[in-house]
C-alpha cells in the first residue's frame, strides 16, 4: 500500500473516533446517573442531613437541572478542553486525572509487554515443541483463564506479604522520585494484570503458528535449504504475527478494565483507582472524564493495530 | 566431481506414515537411477506415492506428520538419508531443488517475491545484498517475467498462478542445482499456461544442463519432456523404460489404462 492510501486510512479512522466518543460520553453520562444515589447523598454518608441542605448542594453542583441541560453544559466544556471540576476536590478534573492517567499508562504498558512476551513465547513453544511442553502450557493457560486477575493479585499479595515481607507490595513510588523503585513497585501489579491477558495471546499464538506450519510455503522454505532459524523468523513468525497483533491490540481494553481492580488491590494511585473512588463518591465529572480518556486510548490503539496490520501484511489494504 | 555414474541412485526406498509399528507404508521399496542431465518422469494416479518419493529424496515431510524413510538415496555417492540435518540443508535448494504443485500456496505472502529468491541466494552463495538482488532480477527475466526489476518488489498476491509458478521455478534454479524435482508443476494451472510452464522447464533444463525429475498423473505432460518413464502404482514402480517404448508398447495393464486416459486430439484426427 502506498503512503498516501495509508495516510488517508489513518485520517478516516481518526475522524470516525469522534462520533464513537460522543456516543460513549452519552452512555457514560446516562449510566452513572442511573446509579442509585448521587454525590450529595454519598457525601452526606450516614450523617443525617436535612433535605433542604441536600437540595442546596445539588443546586450548587447543577445536578438538579434536566439531564439534557447537564449534558450539553458538560459537552460544551469538553469540546474546548474543559472537563469540569471534581465534586470532591473542587479542582479541575483534568489536573486530577493527568498524573493518575500516566501511572495507569505505565502500569498497562508494563502489563502489556509482560502479556505479549509471555503469551507469544509460551504459544510459540507450545506449538513448536508439542508433547509435554504443549500440555504444560495449555494446562497453565486453562488454570489462569479460570482464575480472575483480582484473585491472582490477591494471591500474590498474600504470598509476598506472608513469606517475603521485605519485597514490600504497597509501596508505590512515583517515577520522578526514584525510577528504579518505581519499576520494581509496579512489577507485581503488572504481572497480576498481564498474566490473564497473556493466556489469550498464548492460545492465539499457538493456533496461528500451527496454522502457518502446515502451509506449503513453509515446506518450500525447507526445500530451499534455509536454516531453521530463518524459516522460523521469516516464514513462521512473520505470518503468525498478523492474527496475534489483532488479538493483542484488543486486549488493551481488558488491561484498562483490569487495572481498576489491580490498582485498588495494590493501592496504586492510578486512573483505575480514581475511577473506583469516583464511582463510590458519585463524582460525575471525574467519572465522565475517565471514561472519555479510556475510550480514546482504546480507539487510538485500534487505529494503531490497523496500521501495524498493514505494515506486517502487504495483502491488507484499506480502501 | 565426476560425471561418471548416476547423479542420483535410489535403492529400496520405503516411506511409511504414522508411528513405528503401526506405520502405513506408502512407498514400498522402489529403486531407480537418474543420470546427470537426464530427464525422468514419474507417472501415476493420486496417492500412488510419487510425491512422497519426491519429498523423501529431500527428506521433507508435511509438518506434524511422522514419516519413516528406509533404503538408500545416494546423491553423488552420499546417502542423503544418513546426512546430518546441517549438511542436508546444503543439499536442499543448492544441489537438488524442487518446484511444488500449488503455486498459489508455495510463496510466503508477507515477503516480496524478490526477497524470497534473495534469501536463498544469500544463504547458499554468500552473495551480498546487491549481488543477490541483481541475480534475482536476472532470474525473473530468465523465466519470462516482464519488467523483472520492478516486479521483484511485488508481493505474491500481485501475481497470477502461472506467474507465481515462474517465480517458483526461478527460485528453484537460482543456485543452478544438479537436479530439479518438479512435483505436478502444472496441475494447478490453466491448460494454456501449462504448456508455457513445461516449455520453460524444458528450456531451462537444456540451458542449465540439469537433471529433471518430472512427477505427474498425466501421461500427456511426459511426452516430449523426458527420456525415461517410471510408472508408479500403489507405492511400487510397475513399469519402467524409455518414453517412446512405453508409449508405443506398454506392458503393464495399469500403464495401458493410464495411456488410454489421455484425451488425445491426434487420435480423433487420425480416425477421421
Amino acid at each position: 500500500m502506498g503512503a498516501g492510501t495509508m495516510g488517508r486510512m489513518v485520517l478516516l479512522r481518526l475522524a470516525l473516533t469522534i462520533p464513537i466518543l460522543l456516543g460513549v460520553s452519552v452512555v457514560a453520562f446516562m449510566l452513572m446517573r442511573a446509579l442509585p444515589g448521587d454525590f450529595a447523598q454519598a457525601a452526606a454518608g450516614t450523617t443525617s442531613i436535612s433535605a433542604e441542605a441536600l437540595d442546596t448542594i445539588r443546586r450548587q453542583l447543577g445536578i438538579d437541572r434536566p439531564l439534557w441541560e447537564q449534558y450539553l453544559a458538560w459537552l460544551s466544556g469538553a469540546l474546548v478542553g474543559d472537563l469540569g471540576r471534581s465534586f470532591v476536590t473542587k479542582r479541575p478534573v483534568a489536573a486530577d486525572l493527568l498524573p493518575r492517567f500516566l501511572v495507569t499508562a505505565q502500569l498497562t504498558a508494563m502489563a502489556g509487554v509482560i502479556a505479549f512476551v509471555l503469551g507469544s513465547a509460551t504459544g510459540l513453544a507450545s506449538a513448536r515443541l508439542r508433547g509435554s511442553a504443549d500440555w504444560l502450557v495449555r494446562g497453565l493457560n486453562s488454570l489462569l483463564l479460570a482464575v480472575p486477575n483480582f484473585v491472582v493479585a490477591t494471591l500474590i499479595v498474600l504470598l509476598f506479604g506472608l513469606y517475603f515481607p521485605s519485597v514490600g507490595i504497597f509501596n508505590y513510588t512515583p517515577f520522578m522520585q526514584d525510577p528504579l523503585a518505581n519499576l520494581t513497585s509496579l512489577l507485581l501489579p503488572a504481572l497480576s494484570l498481564g498474566l490473564t491477558v497473556s493466556v489469550t495471546i498464548s492460545e492465539n499464538t499457538r493456533a496461528a503458528v500451527l496454522e502457518v506450519s502446515s502451509q506449503d510455503y513453509v515446506m518450500v522454505a525447507r526445500a530451499k535449504g534455509l536454516p531453521r532459524r530463518a524459516i522460523l523468523l521469516h516464514y513462521l513468525v512473520r505470518n503468525a504475527l498478523t492474527p496475534v497483533i489483532t488479538v493483542a491490540g484488543l486486549q488493551l481494553a481488558a488491561l484498562l478494565g483490569g487495572s481498576i481492580l489491580i490498582e485498588t488491590i495494590f493501592t496504586i494511585p492510578g486512573m483505575g483507582q480514581y475511577l473506583f473512588d469516583s464511582v463510590t463518591t458519585r463524582d460525575y465529572p471525574a467519572i465522565q472524564a475517565i471514561v472519555l480518556v479510556a475510550a480514546t486510548v482504546v480507539l487510538l490503539m485500534n487505529v494503531a493495530v490497523d496500521i501495524a496490520y498493514a505494515r506486517v501484511d502487504a495483502r491488507v489494504s484499506y480502501e | 566431481m565426476s560425471d561418471a555414474g548416476p547423479l542420483l541412485q535410489v535403492r529400496d526406498l520405503t516411506a511409511a506414515f504414522g508411528r513405528a509399528g503401526a506405520a502405513a507404508p506408502v512407498v514400498k521399496g522402489i529403486s531407480f537411477d537418474v543420470a546427470p542431465g537426464e530427464a525422468v518422469g514419474f507417472v501415476g494416479e493420486s496417492g500412488c506415492g510419487k510425491s512422497v518419493t519426491a519429498r523423501a529424496i529431500l527428506r521433507l515431510a508435511p509438518e506434524g506428520a511422522s514419516v519413516t524413510l528406509g533404503g538408500r538415496v545416494a546423491y553423488r555417492g552420499r546417502d542423503l538419508l544418513q546426512l546430518p540435518a546441517r549438511e542436508m540443508e546444503q543439499v536442499r535448494g543448492r544441489r537438488i531443488a524442487m518446484v511444488f504443485q500449488d503455486p498459489m500456496a508455495s510463496l510466503n505472502p508477507v515477503m516480496t517475491v524478490g526477497q524470497q529468491i534473495d534469501d536463498m541466494l544469500r544463504h547458499h552463495q554468500n552473495l551480498s545484498r546487491r549481488a543477490a538482488r541483481r541475480r534475482t532480477v536476472d532470474l525473473l527475466g530468465l523465466v519470462g517475467i516482464r519488467d523483472p526489476a520492478s516486479r521483484a518488489d511485488d508481493y505474491p498476491h500481485q501475481f497470477s498462478g502461472g506467474m507465481r509458478q515462474r517465480v517458483m521455478i526461478a527460485m528453484a534454479v537460482s543456485c543452478e542445482p544438479d537436479l530439479l524435482i518438479a512435483d505436478e508443476p502444472t496441475t494447478a494451472l490453466d491448460v494454456t499456461v501449462q504448456a508455457q510452464i513445461l516449455r520453460l522447464l524444458l528450456r531451462l533444463r537444456h540451458e542449465l544442463g540439469m537433471a529433471l525429475m518430472l512427477i505427474t498423473h498425466d501421461f500427456g505432460v511426459i511426452a516430449g519432456m523426458v527420456e525415461q518413464v517410471f510408472v508408479m502404482h500403489r507405492g511400487e514402480i510397475v513399469e519402467r523404460g524409455a518414453v517412446d517404448a512405453i508409449f508405443r508398447d506398454p506392458q503393464h495393464p495399469y500403464t495401458r489404462a493410464l495411456l488410454a486416459a489421455i484425451p488425445r486430439i491426434e487420435t480423433a484426427r487420425r480416425s477421421s
